[in-house]
Formats: structure tokens, C-alpha cells, sequence
């Protein structure tokens, strides 16, 4: 059957089963930065935004998205010019195996759309269904506090190239008002 | 082959009790550091500098690729599926592939019998050779372990075809009797897992009448004499701990074709690149040669991809198919039919004086290493050669240990090798103590604990020549102090509720980096005209940074910005060789093969330089993309010299540095872990309020990666202390299929953890760096064991801490 998407702008005509899901679709069509963890709807790395909101493209069947617009990684910045959210993500060392952070940045791009200046406990809950192997979730949740000042205009130069060293990263946290403990 | 009379010193790996100690001349106490290696912090220009991870701007726009992202690029790619057993125990009496094989789409179909399945026994460990664990499988099974053992295999256009092929394959089983649990497969009466004929390359101490994989047992001093004394006291405490599944978010995946040069090209997600390679070569009879293993972006290993797991299967189904496969294996796979941590029983026993000091320690380990026996003998042997040790100046020490099989999925090597076990038992253990003979927790350690200088006689009594290890830096008595201090250690406020109890919990952990005398590393420089440079380098980047850690390295020596360093890593056509990535040994191993290349190129760099300035080379140095010279102030670029080299009138060369590296050396890094706790009384719900974590990884190549790799491993060490693990029903079947059933603490359930770098430098590692990763997996579940003790006065010893028990202790208490 046929299907009409919008991704990253750009209009797509795909032929495709209706209940192939969403993420294997789209990694056919060459967005393999939709990534997928588990044998479905858990990890959180096939996260594309549709319509602005952050869902699982694996639990979604490709006629449930048709005629959607979607938002996908590779609509989120470039190589050359990082989102604000992807620099915070690279200065904080952030990434390691960076499996999850697709899906981990594209929530955080809902989340801070909807909530500009999040505390960090509405931060990791955000991410709570981004499941990380190698971070431990410290410096993502530093990051994505850190991308939130950035954002808001109070902090560090998105794309300065500035490579603020890790203890920088508790500024975002204190701006906040609220640790953890 | 037999490896019986020729154990391998990984980590302690024979009974050797009698063996003479190496001669103290073997471990200097003055090390022969070449005077570039000890860089002051001013002096550092990459180094230890927190330079920008190499793959980011590709990791973070979803650029970068990974095995599964390689499909579009062949056209007629066939997908895998495996057929895997049903039963815990028994033989394939009949398969029946009709239905399977005359499906549309099907492309090959193979089972134990085909033509194109390896029939070779093999180990999947991916260790150096020969291997320190049996050849007790086969890469499809007739005679079946565990549910979840491999029995037959499927290529088909696409995964669904190839599932609905493999639900067609009917197999019918002679089911046998089974065993799930350790201590009564260790019986003479057990069902027996393994016929002795079914087993090659057999492990010291073994028995497999009592499904008994390897024994060890390693002893300095007289340890019985020391309990035996009537002016000590004797403790004697339990332990028990999870299986934890590796869950890296990428799966195991392969991608497997022969190209247009008849040569078997493997892209595939994996820590061991050249051990993969030997050991295909050895399944498929293929010379090492004819057999190219790429490793691409690895989405986390963890040890779980040290094993060659799945590389066999496609590459199989790719010659029999006669095109490329590729094999993702699903999430319920990696929980039932991957690797996993060891589960043990650890006992720990001490003869300690009145007045605190320890005269002996002895440590026993129960290993379950589930149906097969990969990692079996060395893990266990780590429980006690990575966490005893680091009670050096305890004269007398025993550690003995015996695997057993049961039918259960296989275990294998993960972060942290046997010490995370071991140190819960000893950390737990001694906290018990330090309140038993009323000592401080932190100084009953430290009278103990290792200091520079010290020769480590315990790191070496499981044999293993060059085991003993010179102690030539130690950050621990720092470790101790930032620590406490993070945490506010006495200086903590009670909540307000009565019931509510807070309090803090200690231990301290020792690692080592890269298996002291069996590593090896290699790397080739090659400079472009323009002064830049490619690093190939063998060392395997499986999301740690390492490739940055390397570039780092090499433009310390080379004096250019990291940006002129454009790295290849992990190739087996291209790349030189390695080990791989384990047992913490990438930065320090491969690292200094990097250094090694580096300074080989920059000798040459210098020549030119000298030609060009018309100096003598001494006068020279590198830096800022410049040699210049000390003397005169004169610099050439090495664009220039680039130039030069490339297109000279009356000489020329292609500026080129090689580096090999290893080493007898395996230096500790230090971890002090404490954990901060508010546990409930009534209920025994319990609250981390954070971790900290300060560790002593000698000068770390980058401090932002470092710390990152100790949060990592600390949240993975937190998991172990209050996670399930995978667990199974009557019939040893997993009961956990999908992340939704593998309870780890996600983000919201995570604490804060403050990781604290504490610098020192180790002489023999590059720029003074020894490892980082693996140390802080270790010392959660102790830290966290001893605060549950210290706020509420109950000991929980059996891995996960859950309320329930908590509740339970202290009504036990009562
Ligand atoms: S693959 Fe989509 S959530 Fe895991
Ligand atoms: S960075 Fe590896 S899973 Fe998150």
C-alpha cells in the first residue's frame, strides 16, 4: 500500500505493509538513525517526534502515521551545526556507545519544548523510558538540564565549540534549584 | 590440544600452591619510565585534556553506523533466524525442515547435520589462544543445555519470513534429566551435563561426573595455621549474587558475505575483532587470512560481546545461501541465549586479633557458569586475584573455587570479571568484622590495605607467571578522603519521622589493567603530505571513546591538534593486531602501542624537521603542529615537513611509526565507594540518596570520558545490588523475555552518582594512565549492604537488597 509522510520536510511516498512499524519504515528509507533496542515498544531508541510529540516508531504501525509529520534524529541539526540539546549532550560527555541518544535526544527535544526550565526529577522522568547502558544517566540528565539553560538564553553559546569540562555541568543543576537528594 | 598442563595466567587461573614466588628483582621497585611518560599537568597539551569525543558529532545526528545500519548496502540481503531449544536438557532425535525449507523466501536452512555447520567443538569466550576455557560446543547443537541453545538456523529475504521458517522446523527431543541449581549439580547423583568425550581443550580440575568445569585454589602463607591460633578471632560470613544480563542496547548483530575476492568478510558487533577471526578460521577450517573482521559502532559490550556469540550462525547461512546475511538477534534471545554474569555463593572467613589486624584471609567461591564453560575457570579465579589483593599486607591468603555446570544459559565474561562478586563478599565481610571487634570501618582497612612499593604476592598465588605485581601507584588514602567528604560522612541529618533511619555504607575495590603477561597491542601511524595523519590502530572502541583516548595520545607525542588525526580502528584487513577490548587493557595496552607508533613517527617527523631547520634533532621538539626549535625559535610547520618527505629532491619517505605493545605489568586502579541510604523501619522500604564514587585511575587521557565510564559502571554496580538479574521457572526457562521484565533502575530509579577522579601516575602506562571502567562496577552491592547494616542494624548478604528482606531481617530481629 501507499503512504504519505512528511520526514524531516520532506514529503515521502513509501510502499509498505499497514502494520509494518513505523521505525522499520522509516530505517528502509535510509533514517537509520531511528535505532531499535528491544523487540519493541521498551527501550526508547526508536523514538521519532510525530506531530512534535515523542513516540516509539517500532510500536507504531505505518498507517497510523500516514499523512503524519515526523521528526526523526537526522532532522535534528547537523554534523556542522548541532542543536543546542546535542551540544549539551556532546560538552558533558554524555554520550557513550550512543545506541540511545537518537531516542534520548528526541525526547529531550519534546520534553524542553514543552517544559523549557524542567527540575532534574521531571528530567529523569522524561527519560525514564529512554533506557541507557553506559551512562549510569548522570551526564544525560546534566545535559539535558545544561540544554535547557542553553535554550533559555542563560547559558554557554550552543555552538561555540566550547567544550565546557564536566564540573560546568552542575551549573545547570544548581540554576534549578533541585538535586536529587 | 589440552590446556590442563599449560594454564594461562589470566587472572589467576591454576592450582599452583606450591609454585616458587617470582624473584623480587622480577618487580623492580624503581621502573625504567621514559622521562616523556611523566608529563607535569601544565606540560599536557591532549592529554588528560577533556578533548571532544571523536564520534559525537556522528552519534548525536544519528549519523553514525552501527552492523544493522550496513543492510541497505546489499541489495540481496537474506536475514537470520535461529532455531533454539525448547527443552533444559536432551538430544535433537528428529527435525523435520520440510515445511521451513519449502517456504517462499527461504534461502538456506541449517541444522547440526548440514553440510555448511561447523562440526568443530569451540569455545565462544573470545580469549587470547589457547584459551583458557573448554571446547564444549557447538555453534548448532544436537545434544542440548539449556532452553535457548542453538539447534538450527534460517536465511530468508527478510527476519519475518526467516522467524516464520524457524516456528516450521519441528524438533522433537529425547529429553534429558536436568539440573538448575549449583549446589546440587555438584553431586554425584546429579544429572551429568557434559560425557568426558564431549569436551576438548579441558579445564584444571575438572570432573565432569559432577558437572564440575574447573576447580582452583591458590594459597600464600599458612591460613589454616592462622585461624587456628587462639588469639583470633574467626568470622565467617555468605554471600550470594545475581545473574546480570549484559543488556547492551544494541543486540548481538552480524552482518556476514564473501566479496568478489573470495575472502569471508564479517561486519559485526564485537570486542574481540582478531580473536573472532582465529576463531572462525578454526570452525570453518578458512585460513585466519581469507577471514576480514570489521567491527563498525558498537552500541555497548560490556563483556557480553567479548564472546563470539553469533558470528558463526550468518557466516554459515551465508555460505550456504551463497549471499550476505545478516543476523540480529532478538532482545528475548540476548536474555535466554546470550551470556550473562556469573551467579555465585561466595564465602568469606578471616582470623582477625583483638586488636584488628588481619592474619588471614579465605575466600570461597560456588560459580554457576550455567551450560557451558566459557569464562568459567578465569572469572572465578578473579574473585579472588582482583578484590584479595588489595589487602596486601595480610600474611596469609587462600582463595579456592569450583564451577559448576547447570542447565542454564551460558555466562561469560562481564565488566568487573569475577570482582564484583568478590568484593561484595570481602567488603561486606570486613565491615562485619570492624562492628564485631568495634574498629573503625575505614582504619581497620587502611592497616591492611596496599601502599606503593608493596610487591603484591596475592595477585600471583593462583600461578600464572609474572602475576606478582610491584604496587608503584596507589591514590587510595585520597580516594578515601574525597570520598567522604562528597558523601558527609558523619555529618549527615536524620529525617524527622522516628521510623526513618539514615546512614552511610562504605567498601573499596582494586581492579587490574590488561591481564598481567598476555595482552598485546598494535598501531600504525602513517602521515599525508598536508602534516595530517592516519591512526590505525587494532584497539577496539565499543562506545567507550577509546578512538579519542588514541588520538589524544598519539597528538601529545606528535604535537598536533586532534582534529589532524583521523583514526581507523579495529579492521583485521587494515588494522594492526589486537587483542581486543577486555579486561580494562585498551587504554593501557593498546594505548601505549599508540604512544609507541607516535614516538616511532615523530623520529623520523624530528629528522625532517632537522633538515629543514638545518638544527640537530636535539635541539628539536614538537607542538602546535610545528617542529620547532629550543635554541633558535625556528619552526616548520608539519604541513612542510609533510611536503617535503612526500615530494624532496634528494630523499623522500613516507613518514611512518609502528608501535607493539605488552606487558607482565597489570597495575590495580582504586575505587572508594560509599552510598548514602534512609531505610524505613516499618516497612524496610529503602532510598539511595546518592552515590559517590572516587576513583584512582592513575592520569586519566580524558577526565569528561573517564567519568563517564565510572557512572556507567557505578549505575551498572547499583543494579547488581538492588535488581532481580534474570531469573527462571522449574523448568529453566527465563523468566525474563524483554527489557519490560529485566528490572534495572531506570533513570528515575537511579541516584546521583558523583564520580571523583583522583589522579596519580602510573609509571607503566601511557602518560601515567591505568584503567578505569571496570573498578567501579565493583562496590555497590557492599557499600549498599553495609549502610542497610549501619542505619537499621540488619546485614542482608544475598543479592538483590529488597525491602522484603530488609522487613524480614528486622523482624527477625526482634
Ligand atoms: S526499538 Fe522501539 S522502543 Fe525499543
Ligand atoms: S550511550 Fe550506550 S546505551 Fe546510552
Amino acid at each position: 500500500m501507499q503512504f504519505s509522510l512528511t520526514v524531516n520536510g520532506e514529503s515521502l511516498d513509501i510502499e509498505a505493509a499497514p502494520d509494518d512499524d513505523l521505525a522499520s519504515v522509516l530505517r528502509r528509507e535510509g533514517y537509520t538513525g531511528v535505532k531499535c533496542g528491544c523487540d519493541g515498544g521498551i527501550c526508547g531508541a526508536s523514538k521519532v517526534l510525530i506531530e512534535g510529540s515523542a513516540e516509539m516508531a517500532c510500536g507504531k504501525a505505518v498507517q497510523e502515521a500516514d499523512g503524519a509529520t515526523i521528526q526523526t534524529i537526522e532532522g535534528i541539526g547537523s554534523q556542522d551545526e548541532l542543536h543546542p540539546i546535542q551540544q549539551a549532550f556532546v560538552d558533558h560527555f554524555a554520550v557513550q556507545c550512543g545506541f540511545c541518544i537518537p531516542g534520548m535526544i528526541v525526547q529531550t527535544k519534546e520534553l524542553l519544548e514543552e517544559t523549557p526550565d524542567p527540575t532534574e526529577a521531571e528530567v529523569r522522568e522524561a527519560i525514564d523510558d529512554n533506557l541507557c547502558r553506559c551512562t549510569g544517566y548522570q551526564k544525560p540528565v546534566e545535559a539535558i538540564l545544561d540544554a535547557a539553560a542553553r535554550m533559555n538564553g542563560d547559558g554557554a553559546v550552543a555552538t561555540d565549540g566550547g567544550t565546557p569540562s564536566a564540573p560546568n555541568a552542575c551549573e545547570g543543576t544548581e540554576r534549578n534549584g533541585e538535586t536529587n537528594e | 590440544m589440552s590446556n590442563e598442563n599449560d594454564p594461562k595466567p589470566d587472572g589467576g587461573t591454576a592450582s599452583h600452591p606450591e609454585q616458587d614466588v617470582t624473584e623480587f628483582e622480577d618487580h623492580p621497585l624503581e621502573w625504567d619510565e621514559p622521562e616523556n611518560n611523566n608529563l607535569a599537568p601544565d606540560e599536557r597539551a591532549s592529554v588528560s585534556q577533556s578533548a571532544e569525543k571523536d564520534d559525537d558529532p556522528k552519534l548525536v545526528t544519528g549519523q553514525a553506523k552501527y552492523t544493522a545500519d550496513y543492510e541497505k548496502k546489499f541489495p540481496d540481503l537474506a536475514h537470520a533466524a535461529v532455531v533454539r531449544s525448547d527443552v533444559p536438557h536432551g538430544r535433537v532425535a528428529n527435525i523435520d525442515t520440510n515445511d521451513a525449507e519449502e517456504m517462499d523466501g527461504v534461502h538456506a536452512v541449517l541444522t547440526p547435520w548440514s553440510d555448511e555447520t561447523p562440526d568443530a567443538k569451540y569455545t565462544s569466550a573470545g580469549q587470547s589462544y589457547p584459551e583458557p576455557s573448554p571446547w564444549d560446543m557447538n555453534v548448532l547443537n544436537e545434544h542440548v543445555r539449556y532452553i535457548g541453545d542453538p539447534v538450527a538456523a534460517i536465511a530468508a529475504d527478510d527476519a519475518e519470513t526467516a522467524r516464520a521458517a524457524a516456528d516450521a522446523i519441528e524438533v522433537e527431543y529425547e529429553e534429558n534429566d536436568y539440573v538448575l541449581d549449583p549446589e546440587e549439580a555438584y553431586s554425584e547423583d546429579a544429572p551429568q551435563i557434559f560425557g568426558d568425550d564431549e569436551v576438548e581443550n579441558k579445564i584444571v580440575g575438572h570432573d565432569y561426573s559432577r558437572n564440575r568445569m574447573s576447580q582452583i585454589e591458590g594459597e600464600i602463607g599458612d591460613v589454616d595455621g592462622a585461624v587456628d591460633r587462639d588469639d583470633v578471632h574467626v568470622h565467617e560470613t555468605e554471600w550470594e549474587t545475581i545473574r546480570q544480563s549484559h543488556a547492551q542496547i544494541e543486540k548481538h548483530t552480524t552482518l556476514a558475505y564473501t566479496d568478489e575476492d573470495d575472502r569471508h568478510v564479517l561486519v559485526t558487533s564485537t570486542q574481540v575483532p582478531n580473536h573472532t577471526r582465529r576463531q572462525l578460521a578454526h570452525l570453518f577450517d578458512i585460513p585466519i587470512r581469507d577471514i576480514r573482521v570489521s567491527k563498525p559502532r558498537v552500541g555497548g559490550g560490556f563483556g557480553g560481546k567479548q564472546a563470539m556469540v553469533v558470528e558463526p550462525i550468518p557466516l554459515a547461512l551465508a555460505l550456504a545461501a551463497d549471499r550476505p546475511v545478516i543476523y540480529e538477534a532478538t532482545r528475548e534471545e540476548e536474555f535466554a541465549g546470550m551470556r550473562s554474569r556469573h551467579p555465585m555463593k561466595v564465602r568469606a572467613r578471616t582470623a582477625v586479633t583483638d586488636d584488628g589486624s588481619i592474619e588471614a584471609i579465605d575466600l570461597y567461591a560456588l560459580s554457576n557458569t550455567g551450560a557451558y564453560g566459557s569464562h568459567g575457570m578465569t572469572v572465578a579465579g578473579n574473585v579472588g586475584s582482583k578484590p584479595m589483593p588489595l589487602y596486601s599486607k595480610v600474611p596469609n591468603a587462600r582463595f579456592k573455587a569450583d564451577i559448576v555446570h547447570t542447565n542454564t544459559p551460558q555466562t561469560g565474561a562481564m565488566r568487573g570479571y569475577g570482582a564484583p562478586q568478590g568484593t561484595l563478599a570481602l567488603e561486606g565481610h570486613l565491615d562485619e568484622v570492624a562492628r564485631d571487634l568495634d574498629l573503625d570501618p575505614i582504619e581497620f582497612r587502611k592497616r591492611h590495605y596496599m601502599e606503593v612499593g608493596d610487591l603484591d604476592e596475592i595477585a600471583g598465588m593462583m600461578g600464572g607467571e609474572g602475576a606478582e605485581r610491584r604496587i608503584r601507584s596507589c591514590g587510595l588514602d585520597e580516594c578515601i578522603e574525597r570520598g567522604m567528604d562528597a558523601i558527609g560522612w558523619g555529618d549527615i541529618d536524620q529525617p524527622d519521622e522516628e521510623h526513618r533511619h539514615r546512614g552511610i555504607g562504605m567498601a573499596l575495590s582494586a581492579q587490574g589493567t590488561g591481564v598481567a603477561g598476555d595482552e598485546l597491542g598494535a598501531a600504525q601511524l602513517m602521515m599525508n603530505e598536508d602534516g595530517s595523519f592516519h591512526l590505525h590502530v587494532g584497539g577496539v572502541d565499543i562506545g567507550t571513546g577509546a578512538d579519542t583516548a588514541f588520538i589524544q595520545i598519539a597528538a601529545e607525542v606528535l604535537g598536533c591538534p586532534e582534529t589532524d588525526i583521523v583514526i581507523k580502528s579495529s579492521d583485521t584487513d587494515v588494522t594492526p593486531f589486537d587483542y581486543g577490548a577486555y579486561a580494562s587493557s585498551t587504554t593501557y595496552i593498546s594505548g601505549m602501542a599508540v604512544k609507541k607508533a607516535a614516538e616511532d613517527a615523530k623520529e623520523r617527523i624530528l629528522h625532517w624537521g632537522s633538515k629543514l631547520l638545518e638544527e640537530p634533532e636535539a635541539n628539536l621538539e614538537t607542538g602546535d603542529g610545528e617542529v620547532y626549535s629550543e635554541e633558535t625559535g625556528e619552526s616548520v610547520s608539519l604541513e612542510e615537513i609533510g611536503y617535503e618527505a612526500a615530494y624532496g629532491h634528494d630523499e623522500r619517505e613516507h613518514i611512518l611509526g609502528k608501535g607493539t605493545h605488552c606487558t607482565e605489568e597489570s597495575p590495580p586502579p582504586f575505587a572508594a565507594q560509599f552510598a548514602d541510604v534512609t531505610v524505613d523501619e516499618e516497612t524496610g522500604e529503602f532510598e539511595v540518596n546518592k552515590l559517590v564514587v572516587a576513583v584512582d585511575c592513575g592520569v586519566a587521557i580524558n577526565p569528561g570520558m573517564a567519568e563517564g565510564q565510572v557512572e556507567g559502571a557505578n549505575h551498572m554496580s547499583y543494579e547488581m545490588a538492588v535488581s532481580e538479574g534474570i531469573t527462571f521457572d522449574d523448568d529453566g526457562r527465563s523468566e525474563v523475555t524483554s527489557f519490560g521484565d529485566y528490572d534495572w533502575p531506570t533513570a528515575s530509579e537511579t541516584p546521583t552518582i558523583e564520580s571523583i577522579l583522583v589522579e596519580t601516575h602510573e609509571p607503566t602506562g601511557p602518560f601515567g594512565a591505568k584503567s578505569v571502567a571496570e573498578v567501579p562496577t565493583n562496590t555497590v552491592p557492599p557499600a549498599l549492604s553495609n549502610a542497610i547494616r549501619e542505619t537499621v542494624g540488619v546485614r542482608i548478604t544475598d543479592m538483590p537488597i529488597t525491602p522484603e528482606k530488609i522487613r524480614a531481617a528486622l523482624e527477625d530481629d526482634e
